[in-house]
């Protein structure tokens, strides 16, 4: 669900600049007392993972795109600190390699997917884990996809209201909230199925192989 | 070359990523991705190519459906379509101008962590994507009969099973080379 990169404001990404560079700062210094020689290599497999799976990408009409993200699976795994910064990762990746994303978007894509994508999927599974883990998993997975779709539309459907040239016309996206909502949420209402279908196979293999030890 | 270079680019890169967004005249966004293919010397193909094929899709449906619905409510402008297709397309022209020139780990040297963790994430990209060429490969070769959906997915699920065991023990292997070699005492 990549926000292309020319299709955001300054008003929108100079601000989302100012709140991504702390939560960078807080996920690096979190990250640096987590991450030793044996969690690195793990965590790089598991970036690589994020970034394989959102490769297979679908241009949606709200103008992104849909595709599984690995946020929730990351999160779950490593998480919230170095889910966010393996997914800035991951963006990263996929604006240099493939021109999805990037420099203008970073901050926002990694905001609503890295960040908020991973605390909600953090948060659902601890709070249902409880009942029926495996089940909390795709629970926490659906969330995580749904929460951030729905900030990445609200974002893209902002802009025609918040700069318009002289005569009212959109000067960056074109479409509202009442196009863009509908568009990325009834697509990747289906897409977040399979991405916790997908993680629930890979975090039980994951468990079964003691890879974690401090999972979320 | 030094790690001086490659992180000015980087700079400048995103300084213009940047100031593309306050251009808002078409004239002058058109000027500005004839200027950058200009400058950017020989290759000028290849680069209009790559930039083209990262953002053609996504404008393509989002251009339609900004017809459409100009369309539909009488408030069309051609301003506003070219306005958003060139800044997309300029930036797409600049970051694909940026990765041609820019060794983007020689920019990393300084942040040896973030280095190591972008070449062991490319590193298992690549072996991602063989594995699962093998795996295709594999399948056609032994089988004259298209598999079915649900032989598909059981394939896939069993491909990427085996695929993280095989990346994850690389990686440590790759790191525990890198250790005993003294690689990793910063």
């Amino acid at each position: 669900m990549h926000i292309p990169d020319g299709l955001l404001s300054p008003q929108t990404f100079l601000p989302a600049f100012a709140l991504a560079v702390p939560a960078w700062w807080w996920a690096i210094r979190r990250a640096r007392r987590q991450l030793d020689d044996s969690l690195l290599p793990r965590l790089a497999v598991f970036t690589a993972v994020a970034f394989v799976l959102s490769t297979l990408m679908l241009p949606l009409p709200g103008g992104t795109s849909g595709h599984a993200l690995g946020v929730a699976l990351l999160a779950l795994c490593f998480g919230v600190p170095l889910a966010f910064l393996a997914y800035t990762l991951v963006l990263v990746l996929q604006a240099l390699a493939l021109g999805a994303g990037g420099l203008t978007a970073l901050p926002v894509n990694a905001l609503c997917m890295g960040l908020v994508g991973a605390l909600v999927a953090t948060g659902a599974y601890r709070l249902f884990a409880g009942l029926h883990a495996p089940g909390a998993v795709v629970l926490a997975t659906w969330l995580s996809v749904m929460v951030s779709a729905t900030l990445v539309a609200l974002v893209l459907g902002m802009q025609p209201l918040i700069a318009q040239d002289a005569t009212g016309g959109p000067l960056f996206f074109p479409f509202g909230p009442a196009v863009t909502l509908p568009a990325i949420l009834l697509p990747h209402a289906v897409l977040a199925v399979g991405e916790a279908a997908l993680t629930l196979l890979v975090w039980r293999h994951a468990r079964r192989r003691h890879w974690f030890t401090h999972p979320a | 070359m030094s790690a001086q270079r490659p992180r000015l680019a980087l700079l400048a890169w995103a300084s213009a990523v940047v100031a593309s967004t306050l251009i808002h005249d078409p004239a002058m966004l058109t000027a500005a991705v004839v200027g950058a293919l200009f400058v950017s010397g020989t290759g000028r193909l290849g680069l209009i190519r790559r930039a083209t094929g990262a953002v053609a899709a996504v404008l393509l449906l989002i251009s339609a459906g900004y017809v459409a619905m100009s369309m539909l409510t009488a408030t069309f402008a051609v301003d506003v379509l070219l306005r958003f297709n060139l800044r997309v397309l300029l930036i797409a022209v600049l970051t694909a101008w940026m990765l041609r020139e820019v060794p983007l780990l020689l920019a990393l040297s300084g942040w040896p962590t973030a280095q190591r963790w972008l070449l062991i994430v490319q590193a298992q990209i690549t072996l991602f994507r063989r594995l699962a060429q093998d795996y295709r490969l594999a399948r056609r070769s032994r089988s004259t009969v298209a598999p079915t959906l649900r032989q598909r997915y059981l394939g896939a699920s069993s491909l990427t099973l085996a695929a993280l065991d095989k990346a994850v023990h690389n990686a440590e292997t790759v790191t525990q080379a890198l250790r005993a070699r003294g690689a990793l005492d910063e």
